[in-house]
């Protein structure tokens, strides 16, 4: 491995190899790195104090609490769908696979605004389900349901889209193995296939947990934006931001950001932690070579 | 346990991989299910392993239709070409697996699973690999792992797919032997798949050659060997020169040699086709039979395989003969030496069907 890693390819000469990571990290640089550091400057442009008041606001507040707790709903939910789906599409043959799969690319394909005008559709005060609601005095657009609702539809695909690839290439002969083995259904799942599949499970909660908080589009429709009740952080900045408040706006944006970054950090972590990570997908990859040739 | 199977039918979107297949396998036997890749001998083990449902037809185990019974409940242990081993597990989790995942009243004390896995990681010689994770080891090792793991929960019947299909050749050997002397000691019934007649005719007891879906001929390995019923099976068991039969004056004749005696050909108008082994074909002084000239001589170990370009055949098309290496050093056969060439043996049957 170690000597892959030194190995450049053969014929390319030592100015060409410069000049390509050259480029790479320059693009990098201003694409990522500058504005993530122009995100803590602003935040921190008036001062620690001035920073401090701004993310300890009441109102910032409840929109970490409102943004957390929306992803705490729509991950869970959508990580028992993502295995659900992704064991059905990899692992069995059924009439209207390729339709599922289609469906559940279609939150990628649809804009978020229309998947948050969806939502008033279906559950807003002329909607199809408006008048039942109000009739029993349920309030899902402009209150945190709607929120919820619309933030699992945009993130949707995520851990299924992780997933499917996956266990399409690891095959059904491990849990094959296992029920002449004896298990139950259940047991091959928690004994076999959750280990098999657990890195890239990890992986898809990440990104979906970092849309979940990051969502703006959808959210913003059904949202009404009511300061300090059905703010999100995204929203909070937006409207910090609309208000010419950049030092406040910049410093919910910092919060934001961070989460990200914790996240990201939290996935390096465990690689690195995991050595097996990099060993299980390679064995993955030569199981899907050997069986292709 | 015996198996039999009675008119099984199987068939994929508009794919008949399995048609009409009977097949009885008594207790202790070790059958081997031979054919081309896209024959059905997979999918004939996956549904006697209860990993596929037959369309129609039933299984029989011990008598008792089986057909319809979860793979649990089945006591057959199955073994894949690629091993599927459990990568996350160490080589003592694997062979514990099927143990550790009884119900509770069944399941052995943690101490008596320890000795029954060390147990059979010594039958299978690798007692020194418990700790060890399936990517540290060798193919072979991994597939008498595979093994291992599959014999825990003593099954009444072992199902092999492809066992020895992904290892390279000199371990293959080695556990065919292996494998055929586990059979012996142990005494289950044993049926195995392979596409290699060599494999099928060193480990088995019974043969079955399926092709296209339907099992062409089944029974001991010399038997089939020897008196193939369909040219399908002669090809298929080992290499074959193929010639083209003449009828003139109600007599046969390949080349000049007349085959009367054996082969029943009339006049009539399906042609037909002589099969002859490599090794069933005689050399001889130039006069002594159909002249032909030695165009390639080839020493392989301790036989040696010489092309003749027999007189009137295609010179694209040169008849392959066996010799003894012995032979061959008292003759000393050379490339562009003429010879006379006869049949000790042959077959013939009607060109075009049941071809390849």
């Amino acid at each position: 491995m170690a000597a892959a890693e030194t190995h450049h390819p053969a014929g390319l000469a030592e100015p060409g190899r410069l000049l390509l990571i050259a480029v790479a990290l320059t693009f990098l640089g201003l694409f990522l790195v500058l504005p993530l550091l122009a995100v803590f400057v602003q935040a921190l442009a008036k001062g620690i104090s001035a920073y401090w008041a701004a993310v300890s606001n009441p109102i910032a507040w409840a929109a970490v609490k409102l943004t957390l707790a929306v992803a705490a709903i729509a991950v869970p939910f959508n990580l028992v769908f993502g295995v659900a789906a992704a064991w059905a599409i990899a692992k069995f043959e059924f009439r209207g696979k390729s339709t599922l799969i289609t469906l559940i690319d279609l939150p990628f394909a649809v804009s978020p605004v229309i998947a948050g005008l969806i939502f008033i559709l279906l559950f807003g005060a002329h909607g199809w389900f408006g008048g039942f609601l109000r009739l029993h005095h349920i309030r899902v657009v402009f209150a945190v349901p709607g929120i919820v609702l619309a933030t699992i539809f945009v993130t949707f695909p995520f851990i299924a889209r992780e997933l499917i690839p996956v266990m399409q290439a690891q095959g059904k002969d491990d849990e094959e193995t296992a029920l002449s083995l004896g298990a139950t259904g259940w047991q091959t799942f928690w004994r076999v296939t959750l280990p098999n599949i657990r890195w890239g499970l990890m992986y898809g909660v990440l990104l979906c947990n970092a849309r979940a908080m990051g969502e703006f589009g959808a959210v913003s429709v059904v949202s009404g934006h009511i300061r300090g009740m059905t703010n999100t952080m995204p929203l909070q900045v937006e409207i910090l931001y609309n208000e010419y408040n950049y030092a406040a706006a910049f410093a919910v944006a910092s919060l934001l950001a961070l989460l990200a970054l914790l996240t990201l950090a939290g996935k390096s972590f465990m690689e690195w932690r995991q050595p097996e990570l990099r060993h299980a997908t390679r064995q993955t990859r030569d199981r899907t070579r050997r069986e292709n040739t | 346990m015996s198996i039999a199977l009675r008119g099984i039918c199987k068939q994929f979107g508009e794919f008949a991989a399995v048609k009409n297949i009977d097949l009885d396998v008594p207790t202790g036997a070790l059958i081997a299910l031979l054919g081309p890749s896209g024959c059905g001998k997979t999918t004939l083990l996956r549904v006697i392993a209860g990993l596929e449902t037959p369309d129609e037809g039933q299984v029989l185990f011990d008598g008792r239709d089986a057909t319809l019974w979860p793979i649990r409940d089945r006591k057959v242990g199955f073994v894949f070409q690629h091993y599927a081993l459990f990568r996350h597990m160490s080589v003592f989790e694997n062979v514990a697996f099927g143990l550790k995942v009884k119900p509770r009243r069944e399941r052995p004390a943690a101490a008596e699973i320890r000795h029954k896995v060390n147990a059979l990681l010594e039958l299978v010689q690798l007692d020194w690999s418990g700790d060890r994770y399936p990517a540290q080891l060798s193919g072979g090792q991994r597939q008498r792992v595979a093994l291992a793991r599959a014999l825990a929960v003593a099954p009444d019947v072992l199902l092999l797919d492809e066992p020895f299909g992904a290892l390279d050749s000199q371990v293959r050997h080695e556990l065919r032997r292996w494998l055929r002397r586990l059979h012996d000691e142990l005494h289950f019934t044993s049926i195995f798949v392979t596409h290699d007649q060599q494999e099928a005719i060193e480990v088995a007891d019974t043969i079955a050659v399926l092709n296209r879906g339907r099992i062409e001929q089944s029974g001991v390995p010399s038997e089939v060997y020897d008196l193939p019923t369909s040219a399908f099976v002669h090809r298929f068991l080992g290499q074959v020169n193929e010639l083209p039969v003449r009828v003139r004056d109600g007599r046969a004749y390949v080349g000049p040699i007349d085959i009367s005696s054996t082969a029943a050909v009339t006049g009539g108008a399906t042609r037909h086709i002589a099969l002859i082994r490599p090794h069933e074909i005689e050399i001889g002084p130039e006069a002594a039979g159909w002249p032909a000239i030695v165009t390639a001589v080839r020493v392989i170990g301790p036989i040696v395989r010489l092309e003749l370009c027999a007189e009137g055949q295609p010179v694209n098309e040169p008849l392959e003969a066996e010799i003894s290496r012995e032979r061959f050093e008292g003759e000393r056969f050379s490339a562009g030496q003429k010879v006379g060439v006869r049949f000790r043996r042959w077959q013939v049957y009607p060109a075009g069907g049941a071809a390849a």
